[in-house]
């Protein structure tokens, strides 16, 4: 070992960054060269003093507050987290019960909607008949009435025929089915059920109808 | 639910869903060597402090930036702790002054087990050498307290540093040069002092 390498190699003796042979060629070297030999003791002495150093920040930890505070940081990053989750999840289930609502209502809507069409398909004078008909078996009733000595109103298209011609029903119907039977009809109380006497002629044709006695006060004929 | 075999990626990741315990494991399994290593760079505790809160809070709020192809979490927790104190010291100059006599960190030993003498004594020589390292250009300091203080191999050193071996090998001849002539300085001011009486 030279001067040179002395110097890159002789002061990590003690170390495990050198092998046993270095080492022993770093001493050799020593022994032989005055001035490395001083180097190597100013070394060993200021080594020994960095030991004092070394030893005295050895056991040195961060103090716990640090500690403290970091964990108050992961749990303030943590609640917006959970906050957002929790919304989110809160408005899911919002959706998903307004959109159930939604689909129960409009499937109610179109089944009263299919029933309705169904019965326009038909005869207006069977359908008008047959709303009066299906109200009878909704616990309405259907009676051949009484003769009844007021006059019939005619309806559109209709053959004057007198009473005698034919049979009187008094059915109990809702006010838009007059519609169907070709009168106008006040939209306000389309839905209002009311008495009416159907004059249906002898071929099963209606003819003519008129309010009943007791029709109710808001079931006029407009 | 068990933690402490965890391996640090793991707990990491579980530590940036909120995890508390896995934090908890992790920064106690690296404050400590973090904490060494900024105080011996910067000589001081309050910013050796600093500086491992500042890192672990960069693991909370961002933990993406860990990247496992890079490395492992200790190598990452060193890197920014690294670049933390070496920040630090770009500032020293207008902070060391306050600092440098009362919070060196430097943990004070049982009075009863010495004489007060000896204790003094040694105290200002653990003092003197402390401001010896902190006097060497950062970079001396860092090869220093890596291989001497930290007793790490070169290849260790080089890996932490950055840098290759060479590199800290040249730095680590320099920097011992520097503190020998440092030391030698101050050992002999006490002689000098009384050669003169």
């Amino acid at each position: 070992m030279n001067c040179e390498e002395f110097q890159a190699f002789g002061l990590d003796v003690g170390t495990s960054r050198i092998k046993s042979a270095e080492e022993a060629a770093a001493a050799d070297h020593a022994g032989k060269c005055a001035k490395c030999a001083a180097l190597a003791e100013s070394w060993d002495a200021a080594r020994a003093e960095l030991s004092l150093f070394g030893d005295a920040t050895r056991n040195a930890e961060t103090p716990a507050r640090v500690q403290m505070r970091l964990l108050q940081e992961l749990r303030a990053q943590k609640r917006p987290v959970e906050i957002y989750r929790r919304g989110g999840m809160i408005a899911a289930w919002g959706l998903a019960a307004a959109a159930a609502i939604f689909g129960v209502v409009s499937w109610q809507n179109w089944r009263t909607e299919q029933h309705r069409l169904k019965a326009n398909k038909n005869n207006p004078a069977v359908s008008a008949v047959g709303a009066a008909s299906q109200s009878s078996q909704s616990g309405d009733y259907v009676i051949v009435a009484d003769e009844d000595t007021g006059a019939f109103t005619p309806l559109p298209g209709a053959l004057p025929v007198t009473s005698d011609d034919g049979s009187i029903y008094q059915v109990r119907m809702q006010r838009a089915s007059l519609g169907a039977l070709g009168l106008p009809v006040n939209q306000d109380g389309a839905s209002d059920w009311i008495n009416v006497d159907l004059l249906v002629a002898d071929d099963g044709t209606p003819q003519g109808v008129r309010l009943h006695e007791d029709a109710t006060e808001s079931a006029t004929l407009q | 639910m068990k933690v402490p075999d965890e391996r640090d990626d793991v707990l990491l990741r579980r530590a940036a869903k909120g995890d508390e315990n896995a934090f908890t494991v992790l920064y106690q399994r690296h404050q400590a060597s973090l904490y060494r290593y900024a105080l011996r760079m910067t000589g001081s505790a309050w910013a050796a402090e600093e500086v491992v809160q500042d890192v672990f809070m960069t693991l909370i709020r961002q933990p993406k930036k860990y990247d496992a192809n890079k490395g492992e979490v200790g190598a990452f927790l060193f890197g920014i702790t690294r670049n933390r104190v070496m920040k630090h010291l770009d500032r020293l100059p207008r902070e060391l002054s306050l600092e440098l006599q009362s919070n060196s960190g430097v943990a004070k030993e049982p009075v009863d087990l010495l004489t007060p003498a000896v204790w003094a004594e040694r105290r200002e020589r653990v003092e003197q050498v402390r401001g010896a390292v902190l006097s060497l250009p950062a970079e001396f300091r860092e090869a220093v307290v890596l291989c001497e203080l930290e007793e790490l191999s070169y290849e260790e050193a080089a890996e932490r540093s950055g840098c290759p071996i060479g590199t800290i090998r040249s730095r680590l001849h320099r920097g011992r040069a520097l503190l020998m002539a440092r030391l030698e300085l101050l050992r002999d001011v006490p002689r000098r002092a009384t050669a003169g009486r």
